[in-house]
């Protein structure tokens, strides 16, 4: 009783999964039973066009594989209808009464194809526009960062804001150019700018050579700090390194160019507050008394040379040539003494 | 992306069950399965999926120019455009996809008509 109800159910099963089953005899490759599903996807063993084509295709590759494992796997496709099926077949050996049998075992994997190869383009597609934005993240950081420095950039970055922040000790560098405006007024804007920015990129080169950070031009003038947001405790001969090195290079650049340039710079010592203004717009900006010297120094300075309050003295003059200048009143600050600052190089000379 | 119809729908994943249903209902007509007797389905459906999300708002997008060249060398005329238009609302709809949305992506292939039927001129 139980053994016929059993088999009924198997029977039942096997009709209605959706997995293809088809059992061959293994001598001559006859069909002995097949299910629903396999003939839907392979048609009726007996008229069916795509087996005897399956068969010659699996042959050798099965026949080698069931030699040594008693088992093979592998794929077909084909195309009952419009569309093309791929078909993974198992094939397996058993003993049914007496006889040596295939058993194939066929599972429709179309689907799962069509699902892996729309997985791959997306990934392909998500990486894809990863990348794009991580170039496009170089390249705002990049631009943030001639805007500011960079360990004021990572406050920004992580806080979104940046707090002002004073720094007590501090060296400014102030460059303004004799003569621009009646440059700029007789030559083409394109040439102004060029020369600018020829000058200013070597310029910034220069600072970097000497920790000093660039903090904006302003038309023809040059602004740049030492000692913030960072601190360097050689900030003021490391903005006078700068003063020096941005002179010579004018006088040898002025040799074999066709536009001759002369600055003015001056440079000052003391405290300066950093921080970015702006909420649309952003500029990291310095002010402050360093800042404001330096600025009334450098108006205050002859062409190629470099003016400094006297206070500096001590912390360069073991590496640059100081000459005091005297006492004069400047405009907002008060009487004050001062230097003027060269390297040493000129005094050999 | 947020609050695109794509992303309402569950983005890519939900997007590409419509599309698979869809050529379920479109292989299986009989006045318009022929054009796809010898087609790379797979790619089909990876490009249409990209189709479908780009009208839906999401993050892909499939030119007319690409569009053009993928159906100049078929001849579909306006009844099947019609009719596989159809069948995408029917599919849609099978998947939960709103009145209002459904009609927002069917606007959107409406107005690339022009790309995918053949005009005798």
């Amino acid at each position: 009783m139980t053994a016929i109800a059993l088999s009924t159910i198997n029977e039942h099963l096997l009709k209605s999964i959706g997995v293809g089953v088809a059992i061959l005899r293994y001598s001559d490759l006859s069909f002995q039973y097949y299910n629903a599903a396999f003939a839907e996807w392979f048609g009726d063993p007996a008229d069916s066009e795509a087996i005897p084509e399956i068969i010659e295709k699996l042959r050798e590759t099965a026949a080698e594989a069931l030699r040594e494992t008693g088992r093979y796997a592998g794929e077909v496709q084909v195309k009952p209808r419009r569309r093309t099926l791929i078909i993974s077949v198992a094939l397996s050996l058993a003993e049914i009464e007496g006889e040596k049998m295939l058993v194939a075992e066929c599972q429709n994997i179309t689907r799962m194809r069509e699902l892996e190869q729309m997985i791959e383009s997306y990934s392909s597609m998500v990486e894809r526009n990863t990348r794009e934005l991580e170039r496009e993240k170089e390249r705002v950081e990049k631009l943030l960062l001639n805007l500011m420095p960079r360990t004021v950039y990572e406050e920004f970055k992580t806080f979104g804001t940046v707090t002002p922040q004073l720094y007590r000790d501090v060296s400014v560098l102030m460059l303004d150019f004799v003569g621009f405006t009646s440059f700029a007024e007789t030559n083409d804007p394109t040439v102004t700018l060029s020369e600018l920015n020829d000058i200013f990129s070597t310029f910034d080169r220069i600072a970097e050579q000497f920790g000093v950070e660039r903090i904006k031009t302003l038309g023809d003038a040059y602004l740049a700090v030492c000692g913030m947001p960072e601190p360097a405790p050689d900030h003021a001969s490391a903005v006078a390194s700068c003063a020096v090195r941005f002179l010579r290079y004018l006088e040898r650049r002025n040799e074999s160019h066709q536009y001759k340039w002369q600055a003015r710079v001056g440079i000052a010592s003391g405290a300066a507050v950093g921080s970015v203004v702006g909420v649309q717009k952003y500029v990291y900006d310095v002010f402050g008394p360093a800042v404001n010297l330096a600025a009334r120094l450098q108006v205050f300075a002859h062409p190629m040379k470099i003016v400094a309050p006297v206070e500096m003295t001590y912390d360069l003059i073991d590496n640059f040539q100081v000459d005091e200048i005297g006492s004069y009143d400047i405009k907002g600050l008060g009487v004050k003494e001062l230097i003027n600052v060269s390297s040493t190089l000129t005094r050999v000379r | 992306m947020a609050g695109t119809t794509f992303e309402k729908y569950g983005g890519f994943g939900a997007v590409s069950k419509i599309v698979m249903d869809f050529y379920d209902l479109v292989l299986d007509s009989d006045s318009v399965g022929h054009h796809f007797d010898d087609i790379d389905m797979p790619r089909l459906m990876d490009h249409q999926t990209k189709f479908i999300s780009a009208l839906m708002g999401g993050p892909s997008s499939i030119s007319d120019e690409r569009l053009r060249m993928a159906h100049h060398k078929i001849s579909i005329t306006d009844a099947e455009f019609d009719e596989v238009a159809q069948m995408l609302v029917e599919v849609m709809q099978e998947h939960g996809v709103k009145a209002d949305d459904i009609a927002q992506v069917v606007a959107a292939v409406e107005d690339k008509r022009p790309l995918i039927v053949r005009r005798i001129t």
